[in-house]
């Protein structure tokens, strides 16, 4: 039973962190993820995307996460407005930054990793089975996204208070608007 | 605890009749149970904990260990539910 509990938590830890306190967590993870990607070339182009790069600068990752961060938060609580009025921002902006905690783990992983050239990888696709970091950070990638959107999704349930199908709608317009202003945030100002 | 609804069908339960232990007189009628009453054991929890403290979803909070909107939510479930009730 109880871990059945904890489990419920490593998706959905919002039903006893949020506002304040989720910031504050989610700030120190955001902060170790961008300082940790910094090193590793991870950049966090989006307010759910992560990409190898080369080259990082401390002020292109941790810009890269406030836009993200913000986007998230301001634009997920602007969506929120149309499904529910009784909601609290400091509630969204806290659930959904501590959503990107695991980030920290595309970050450690991406230490490890040896990005091969484009064009080398295009003319022998096979070399990714050569390059075990590489191939790891590939499969790790997909199920840090979904637990990250599940997240993501769990913030924006308990900050809204939302149900049915408008609380689904609401998700997901909110997150793909966040994501392209995010781009083009991003774009413009680094 | 009081049974507020039917084992047989689930309906709402009405009272029948209340007795004074002093006297032993019986009221008999067909009485609505007050719609606090109806609430779950939980929620009737709920309530009394949410006027002791005063109102405050903060220090209901801190006391359940539940996030501030977890319990706003929690909040909102029973008044749909008294809603529902009253209607």
């Amino acid at each position: 039973m109880k871990n059945k509990l904890n489990l419920r938590y490593i998706y959905n830890p919002f039903e006893k962190i949020a506002g304040w306190q989720a910031l504050l967590y989610g700030l120190v993870f955001v902060a170790l993820s961008g300082w940790i990607g910094k090193h590793a070339g991870l950049l966090f182009d989006g307010a759910i995307d992560a990409h190898l790069g080369k080259d990082v600068t401390y002020y292109q990752s941790f810009m890269e996460l406030v836009i993200d961060v913000v986007c998230a938060g301001v634009v997920m609580y602007l969506a929120g407005l149309f499904v529910t009025k009784s909601f609290r921002f400091i509630d969204m902006l806290g659930t959904m930054t501590l959503a990107r905690a695991p980030y920290i783990l595309l970050s450690l992983v991406g230490l490890f990793v040896s990005v091969p050239e484009t064009a080398e990888l295009l003319a022998n696709p096979y070399q990714i089975f050569t390059n075990p970091g590489f191939l790891v950070f590939i499969i790790l990638t997909f199920p840090v996204l979904v637990w990250i959107i599940a997240l993501m999704y769990n913030a924006w349930k308990v900050s809204t208070g939302a149900k049915g199908p408008k609380m689904i709608v609401g998700f997901i317009a909110g997150l793909f608007v966040a994501e392209v202003i995010s781009k083009i945030l991003i774009s413009i100002l680094i | 605890m009081l049974p507020t609804s039917c084992p047989s069908c689930h309906a709402h339960l009405k009272v029948r009749s209340l007795k004074c232990e002093q006297c032993e007189t019986e009221v008999n009628g067909f009485y609505d149970l007050p719609v606090l009453a109806r609430l779950s054991d939980e929620d009737q929890q709920f309530i009394l904990s949410f006027v002791k403290n005063s109102g405050s979803l903060k220090d209901m909070a801190a006391e359940l260990k539940f996030s501030y909107p977890t319990v706003r939510n929690m909040l909102n479930e029973i008044i749909l539910t008294i809603e529902k009730y009253e209607k």
